[in-house]
């Protein structure tokens, strides 16, 4: 099938308040499908009934053609792996203890790991360069390599698509970029879904294949980012006035913020920085 | 004639049947009911309570017992013998190390388990339970039958019984019975209530417990204690003895108090009081002269 | 980011891959521990009151019934049951403050937290005044007040909050204080024979264990550590985040629940029949960690093992130390457990 996730007015609140209204949209088979829009557009409620955490109070949810409750918790954990914003470290494991953690769909109810497991944990380590990191533990990493830590461990479930909550959200430039990067590796390599929530709007233009803005729950605009990173959609999105054009990188869409100083009362277009 | 000195001989052999000795070779109850199989002859006894410690002494039997509770100190001579624990707390593996063939507990004290686990080794506990002043003698007199001194239990029944009514023919004497305040605890004020020992001695010693009422250790405050307005004060040394000019400052300070405008603020032993043991007569004598002084006057 | 260098990242894994698989390290750690235990249950029959003999211990073992009957009945029927109970106890002990531990994400957590304690004691104390024996009169009011306790926890928490930890936690707080004020009532309203019975109830006391007691309490715990065990892989992964556990496969609700309810079972019937013994719950499971790890397939029985090794040992201590009688368990705990956690506060550089 085509789609690998399908929803069909898909509705969720949190006791009396609204938070998603009837959303349709699907997400192809290798795609990698990008969720932008300002704070309480419930971005990061849409991921959790996404990936199983909350249930939709309204409409349906098809994974892989099925729908959602058609599938045993584990066999879900197996099919759709989430990379959550930041991990605890309350009691630190090591590298390798979360990344085999990974594992547990596929494994019993003790989660016996058997030589197999061990060598699919080292590839995914490898693959997202944390394999020299294996026995530090957690806490001792910096933001960046536990994000790739979290990453690896996501990978060893073997899931057909990858979430993500606002990944780059804490890190530094640099690592912002090597995750992005590594997700486009997964795609192409690993013929992975990624779906992402971001609020990195210029990222989401770069790598982005298909993007989703949404507001107050709503759909604003979907579909390729030249459709949707257009100043009017962004401003009634953002309600902020914000700059659109071309990256020099090539035909990727590049929004800039404008500060007060560059908008005179009045005037409508926004001027160039002289 | 040779038909008499049969039917005699017939009736002294049934004698002998239903008197072969005060301890039943075999089960008998003790004072909460329970049977106990006992030994004809006791010969490794351990007392788990001080009083018990002091009427097996009285008794003379003490060349049997093996083991004493912790603070059995009268006679002097228990405090050397082996200690098995405090009477609330009790070590079972000294007791059963001391291979006793009897022990004996009080209802009132010792922990029930220590009883069940005993007997479920297999070695007899006897439980006493003395409520009063005749309860005490009654325990005198069983304790006495158990351990094979029959005659000497009844011995010292007979002289308590008879120190007793004389207590009682002297106080008869007297011309009112003074209100009595007995203080057991200083912080809080705890008194002696109806179903006591020392409430029961009071009243034979010629007093009124100002306490007497249903709680067996009821507590007052200060203000109620001076409405009580008691002429007799009596503390009990089991107060942490040596804060007794402390406790007897505090209360000379309320001068309402008939018992302080008199100076009849007085300390007595608490062992004395609190062990239902042949002692308790000392104790009974002890509290007549200081509710009445002046019939005892003449006297030593 | 620069790269490691290749050989230095090889290396590290391969020796990481080298590491013995789980089981492997679960039978090295447990028969480890499973040395120390039996070590300490030796040490723990043939020292007591009336005389330590390591020689006469042996002898018990392989002479029988025969030889001197005292001592066979003193080794066997006062102090074994009295040391198996303490491996039973401080086992329990142990795993409930893992476990409360990885389900509150709290280090501080430990088993009484969620007033288990404090509501057995009060049914402890209606049980004294009600004039019952220990067992199983008043090991049954106790039970039966920590289970009120944990039944009136729920309540205030009720389903789904019951699931956040920090709630959980709050509404455990306020129940051991209500509970706690509610003791220090009753004890002051006591007539003083009693009062002397709750006071060492209170305290935490192994003296009553017979044979018969302790078989009972086996059967219930040994089939709970075995359900414990199973639920050692959800441990680890719902401490990487209660959803992130879930998008692993877990039932979170199911888990949870689980491992509450039994917990906090196992825990109430060893408070029942021994009192409150402190320290244990607290620092065995930090020790533990430091020593092997925070994987809870390993920590399990580890927890059980080393817990009971070192309830055994505080337990001989607690009865050799005094002269005269016996110091309360808790007392003891407290005294190693403290400094013990002070060490390892130190240790883990916090």
């Amino acid at each position: 099938m085509k789609e690998a996730i399908h929803t069909k007015q898909l509705g969720y609140s949190y006791g009396d308040l609204r938070v998603l209204e009837a959303l349709s949209f699907s997400v192809y088979r290798g795609d990698f499908f990008i969720i932008i829009g300002p704070n309480g557009s419930g971005k990061t409620t849409l991921l959790k009934c996404i990936s199983g955490i909350l249930r939709p109070r309204t409409g349906g949810l098809e994974i892989l053609g099925a729908p959602v409750h058609a599938y045993s918790r584990k066999s879900l954990a197996r099919s759709i792996a989430l990379v959550p914003q930041t991990a605890p470290v309350d009691f630190p494991f090591r590298v390798t203890e979360v990344v085999l953690m990974g594992r547990s769909p596929h494994l019993g109810i003790l989660g016996v790991e058997h030589e197999e497991d061990l060598s699919i944990a080292h590839r995914a380590m490898e693959f997202t360069g944390v394999a020299s990191l294996a026995r530090r533990k957690l806490d001792q990493l910096s933001g960046g390599e536990r994000q790739r830590v979290m990453i690896a461990r996501a990978i060893c479930q073997d899931p057909e698509i990858i979430l993500l909550d606002e990944p780059t959200a804490s890190l530094d430039l640099a690592h912002q970029v090597r995750v992005m990067d590594l997700m486009e590796r997964l795609r192409h390599e690993k013929k992975v879904t990624v779906l992402m929530v971001s609020h990195d709007i210029n990222l989401a233009a770069l790598y982005g294949n298909r993007l989703m803005l949404l507001k107050e729950g709503r759909i604003l605009s979907l579909g390729a980012p030249s459709e949707v990173l257009t100043f009017q959609t962004l401003e009634e999105a953002y309600g902020c006035p914000l700059l659109v054009d071309k990256s020099p990188l090539g035909d990727f869409q590049r929004v800039t913020l404008v500060p007060q100083k560059f908008i005179d009362p009045g005037i409508k277009e926004t001027s160039r920085r002289p | 004639m040779k038909q008499i000195r049969y039917i005699l001989f017939l009736i002294s052999a049934c004698s002998l049947f239903f008197y072969s000795g005060p301890s039943a070779a075999g089960t008998a109850t003790d004072e909460t009911g329970r049977p106990v199989t006992i030994p004809d002859d006791p010969r490794r006894v351990v007392s788990f309570a001080p009083s018990i410690t002091e009427i097996i002494f009285a008794l003379g039997r003490e060349d049997r017992l093996k083991g004493v509770s912790r603070f059995s100190d009268f006679p002097p001579e228990a405090t050397r013998l082996p200690s098995v624990g405090s009477y609330i707390r009790l070590d079972l593996e000294k007791i059963v190390a001391l291979r006793p063939d009897l022990c004996f507990a009080t209802k009132d004290g010792n922990p029930k388990d220590v009883v069940t686990r005993l007997s479920a080794l297999d070695i007899p506990v006897y439980v006493v339970d003395p409520k009063n002043l005749e309860g005490v003698m009654t325990t005198i007199h069983r304790i006495g039958g158990v351990l094979n001194a029959g005659p000497k239990a009844d011995a010292i029944i007979q002289q308590m019984h008879t120190r007793i009514n004389r207590v009682k023919s002297m106080v008869a004497k007297a011309s009112s019975r003074p209100g009595v305040f007995f203080q057991i605890e200083i912080s809080p004020i705890v008194s002696v209530g109806e179903s006591t020992l020392i409430n029961e001695m009071i009243e034979i010693a010629g007093g009124i417990n100002l306490a007497k009422g249903p709680t067996p250790y009821p507590r007052f405050s200060r203000e109620q204690v001076l409405t009580l307005a008691p002429d007799v004060l009596i503390i009990t040394s089991m107060a942490r003895g040596g804060r007794f000019e402390a406790v007897k400052r505090e209360w000379s300070r309320w001068s309402s108090i008939p018992a302080v405008r008199n100076h009849r603020i007085l300390m007595v032993d608490s062992n004395l009081f609190d062990r239902p043991s042949p002692r308790l007569v000392d104790a009974l004598e002890i509290l007549a002269r200081l509710i009445h002084p002046g019939l005892f006057e003449g006297e030593k | 980011m620069s790269q490691e260098s290749e050989p230095n990242g090889a290396i590290s894994l391969r020796m990481d891959l080298k590491r013995p698989l789980l089981m492997k390290r679960l039978s090295m750690v447990s028969l480890l521990l499973l040395f120390f235990l039996i070590a300490a249950l030796f040490l723990g029959i043939s020292i007591g009151s009336t005389g330590s003999g390591i020689g006469q211990g042996l002898a018990t073992l392989f002479d029988g019934k025969d030889t001197d009957a005292m001592r066979h009945t003193i080794i066997w029927q006062i102090r074994f049951p009295r040391v198996l109970l303490a491996i039973l106890v401080g086992g329990t002990l142990s795993l409930g403050g893992l476990v409360f531990q990885a389900l509150l994400r709290n280090p501080l957590a430990e088993p009484y937290i969620l007033g288990i304690s404090s509501g057995s004691g009060i049914g402890a104390i209606i049980g004294i005044l009600a004039g019952f024996s220990r067992f199983p009169g008043v090991s049954a009011t106790a039970f039966a007040g920590s289970m009120g306790t944990l039944l009136l926890l729920f309540v205030m928490s009720s389903g789904q909050a019951m699931l956040k930890k920090d709630t959980l936690l709050l509404s455990g707080v306020m129940v051991n204080a209500f509970c706690a004020a509610l003791i220090m009532f009753l004890m002051s309203v006591t007539q003083d024979s009693r009062l002397h019975n709750i006071i060492f109830w209170l305290m935490g006391d192994l003296s009553t264990a017979d044979l018969h007691q302790v078989a009972i309490l086996a059967g219930v715990l040994i089939p709970g550590f075995v359900l414990l065990f199973c639920l050692s892989n959800a441990m680890n992964l719902l401490l990487m985040g209660r959803e992130l556990a879930q998008t692993m496969g877990l039932n979170i609700k199911a888990a949870t629940v689980t491992l509450l309810v039994a917990t906090s079972f196992m825990v109430s019937l060893t408070v029942a029949n021994c009192g409150p013994i402190g320290f244990v719950g607290l620092v065995m499971p930090h020790v533990l960690r430091l020593a092997f790890g925070p994987d809870h397939r390993i920590l399990v029985p580890a927890s059980i093992l080393g817990g009971g090794t070192y309830m055994v040992l505080c337990d001989l201590l607690a009865r050799t130390l005094p002269d005269q009688g016996e110091m309360p368990a808790g007392v003891i705990t407290a005294m190693i457990g403290v400094p013990l956690f002070i060490i390892l506060l130190k240790k883990s550089g916090r």
